[in-house]
């Protein structure tokens, strides 16, 4: 026997102790694995994945230069001053003729959201240049349709011209790329998205602060009241929980609409007028309002399940060694709750900035928050670059929030109980 | 105890796994009166169904072609008929998100037209389809309506007096996006209705009609879902909205409200029916939009909603046959398709606005912004 075999210490069947811990250890490894695995699938396929694509769709712009890769390239060369040339005629004919007519409808939609007119130009244009059997093209194009005659068409193919894109980023604040790429503002009457997302951010932060003043001595009567009031009013802040999103919405249109119960009651106790009844709904009043009570559970759950861990003692000791009582609870009591207040907050908050349903029914003019132009661009225009481009800033929006705090409060700080 | 929870869970579980099995052929719609019109008008009465060999299960959705789009592109299609707008007919076609159909051997009308011919000009200048994929179903329109009880003196009677809030003072209600608003404001602006989409596609129109939309600003409340306007109107909370007019028929006919209409400038928008590209019962489907689309059925729908048949021998058959609502009332004179109420239409190109929809959209959502 050599060294390094008397070196081994043997199982009794013979195999090294090393190679059998190790095998051990391998299948421990796999079971555990096996364990987690349907989850970190579910993970990826239902989060990870979804967010990438939306990531790439939010910059893909590959589709049209498949369609229309020639025309594109002698975009480049072209001076943007006069009409193109015939050659660039000549090619966009051949391009259209040959197109795969999915593949250029695809493309017209996009070509539309640079410039309102390409959809039905370019559909026009597969049907009838079939008829045109040799050039020059230029002046057959123009007869088919004169906007081939217009200038303005041509120069909006610079916007789409490269494969990636951050045009649909820029139309999210309002901006665009012009025919020569160079960022612009877009024209005053279409600019919306700054003042939606000022808009949206306002409302979410307006509701978080509401859902804070009321949700706070909610949590704190919850959790030192006696079982018996205690759990009676645990119901009281659950109801609504059960109850269906759409009946709450509904039922605070019938409260505060004009000749609603709340504005009557006050009529009625001579507070206001007739004739001077208060719009509470259908505008901001009415949107803030209505989320603030839909999404008070999710501030008073937190924070009652932080301050129900809280020992009493901390603040008889404080008030026994002299302190005012709202210096105890501001120096003494408060500062033990920030954890709960930092789980409220953040839930209240992400779920306010991408609320949808709500603001629509109850909001009015007012009430199309940037989950509303989500939706519409995912299903009326179809401009799922767009769309991407506005969940991917909603998701940036997030991280630094959740940045900002993990640097000012520490993210360890944060608690559901 | 335990025992029996269980065994009505699975129970359950069970119902739910036989239920879909059993439902074959999936119809999309709007849902509401529409929905139930069109169940009663050829869902109930069509020969798989009444024999029971097929189940239609009815489901809902919100318009666009989101979801069409992602069955389509994800490869499972489990929509076979959906009911949809004029412009996600022809995006859909285009998209190739939607079965092209050939019409040449459905119903001809009782006058020898063939399918085709027998649905008239439709606001493209010719008649007939807006696309290959759509098959005809209603025409549905905006129209302005008032309570009568709001105006005890002189009455409006046309588009302008909607815009004129010296004359007939008090808030109007407007949904939130821009269709038929603006067509409105042009009509209100002197132009004549057959005029309309003329002048507002031409240089300027859009702001022409903007231009005339300034008189409104600080009147108006926003509405979004298609029973907030009655409501509305019903509640005071405005003394005129534009409505869907079904909605308003609807409530007139069958619930006894008390509502007038202003027909003039009226804003004529389609709704029509396609199969989603790779429907799993595609030839079953072609079946089924055949027979709801027969004369027949389109009469038959109109007993339960005031939408308009898209085809003239629907129209015949009413009538000829009124008092012709469900519960015996005449519904012609809630009928926004009658030749004299034509005549004031507007009927929307949805060829121009799918062009100018987004950017529309934004104008109109800026312009909401300032109205405070």
């Amino acid at each position: 026997m050599n060294q390094a075999a008397k070196a081994e210490i043997l199982t009794t069947d013979g195999i090294p102790l090393k190679v059998s811990l190790r095998r051990a250890e391998r299948i421990n490894k796999f079971r555990a694995f096996a364990l987690v695995l349907p989850l970190t699938l579910f993970i990826i396929i239902t989060f990870v994945i979804p967010i990438i694509a939306m990531l790439t769709r939010s910059v893909d712009d590959k589709q049209i230069n498949t369609v229309f890769p020639k025309t594109f390239e002698l975009y480049k060369q072209w001076d943007r001053k006069e009409l193109p040339t015939e050659e660039m005629y000549a090619t966009m004919f051949g391009e259209i003729v040959n197109a795969d007519k999915r593949a250029i409808g695809k493309a017209s939609t996009r070509m539309n959201y640079s410039k309102s007119g390409w959809k039905s130009l370019i559909k026009k244009s597969k049907r009838k240049f079939k008829k045109i059997k040799e050039g020059p093209y230029k002046e057959q194009m123009i007869a088919v349709d004169k906007r081939w005659g217009e200038i303005g068409f041509w120069k909006a193919l610079g916007e789409m011209a490269d494969p990636i894109t951050f045009g649909y980023f820029l139309n999210a604040v309002d901006l665009k790329y012009d025919s020569n790429k160079e960022i612009i503002r877009q024209p005053e009457n279409r600019r919306i998205y700054n003042y939606t997302w000022y808009k949206t951010v306002k409302i979410s932060v307006l509701v978080t602060l509401f859902c804070l003043i009321l949700g706070y001595p909610i949590a704190y009567l919850l959790a030192t009241l006696p079982l018996k009031y205690s759990n009676l009013l645990m119901i009281f802040v659950l109801l609504p929980f059960w109850t269906s999103l759409l009946v709450r919405t509904v039922s605070w249109i019938i409260i505060l609409m004009k000749k609603g119960v709340f504005n009557s009651i006050l009529v009625w106790a001579g507070i206001i007028a007739d004739e001077n009844r208060m719009q509470l709904i259908y505008n901001e009043t009415g949107t803030l309002i209505a989320m603030t009570q839909i999404l008070l559970p999710f501030m008073v759950l937190p924070l009652y399940a932080v301050m129900k861990t809280i020992s009493p003692t901390y603040m008889r000791a404080a008030l026994n060694l002299g302190a005012h009582p709202m210096h105890a609870f501001y120096r003494i009591y408060m500062p033990q709750t920030v954890p709960g207040i930092s789980a409220g907050g953040l839930l209240v908050f992400v779920l306010a900035i991408g609320y949808f349903i709500t603001p629509e029914l109850v909001g009015g003019a007012d009430g199309q928050l940037i989950g509303h132009w989500i939706a519409y661009h995912l299903k009326s225009t179809l401009n799922w670059g767009l769309c991407a481009a506005l969940g991917t800033i909603l998701l940036v929006v997030m991280l630094a929030l959740y940045w900002v705090y993990n640097k000012v409060v520490g993210i360890e700080n944060i608690k559901l109980g | 105890m335990f025992k029996l929870i269980k065994i009505a869970f699975l129970g359950a579980i069970g119902m739910v796994f036989a239920a879909t099995a059993y439902a074959d052929f999936t119809f999309v719609s709007w849902g509401g009166a529409y929905t139930m019109s069109q169940q009663k008008g050829y869902i109930d009465t069509w020969g798989p169904v009444k024999d029971g060999s097929t189940k239609v299960s009815v489901e809902n959705y919100n318009g666009g072609l989101g979801e069409v789009k992602a069955q389509v592109e994800s490869g499972n299609v489990t929509w076979d008929v959906v009911d949809i707008l004029p412009v996600d007919a022809i995006n859909g076609c285009d998209e190739g998100l939607l079965e092209e159909l050939d019409f040449s051997s459905w119903e001809k009308a009782p006058n020898g037209d063939s399918f085709l011919d027998s649905i008239p000009e439709n606001g493209t200048g010719v008649s007939g389809t807006i696309s290959p994929c759509a098959a005809p179903q209603i025409w549905w329109t905006y129209v302005v309506i008032f309570d009568p009880k709001a105006f005890p003196g002189k009455k409006p009677k046309r588009m302008k007096d909607f815009f004129d809030v010296e004359k007939f003072p008090g808030k109007r209600g407007v949904h939130t996006w821009p269709q038929a608003i603006l067509e409105m404001a042009l009509v209100a602006d002197g132009v004549k209705p057959n005029k309309v989409n003329k002048i507002l596609q031409s240089t300027g129109g859009t702001d022409r009609a903007f231009a005339k939309l300034e008189e409104l600003k600080g009147h108006v409340v926003h509405w979004s879902a298609g029973a907030q306007p009655l409501e509305l109107v019903s509640s005071g909370e405005v003394v005129m909205s534009i409505v869907y007019n079904g909605r308003a028929g609807a409530a007139i006919l069958s619930e006894g409200a008390s509502f007038d209409y202003i027909w003039e400038g009226q804003v004529l928008d389609g709704d029509w029916v396609a199969i989603p590209k790779g429907s799993k019962n595609k030839a079953e489907a072609i079946e089924f939009l055949k027979h709801a689309t027969t004369c027949a059925s389109q009469a038959e729908q109109a007993k339960y909603i005031t939408y308009g048949p898209m085809r003239s021998c629907g129209n015949d058959i009413i009538k000829k046959n009124e008092p012709w609502f469900h519960n015996g009332i005449a519904v012609l004179p809630h009928m926004p398709t009658t030749k004299k109420r034509m005549k004031k239409s507007v009927v929307t190109d949805p060829v121009w606005w799918a062009d100018h929809n987004a950017e529309l959209k934004e104008q109109w959502a800026a312009w909401m912004a300032g109205n405070k």
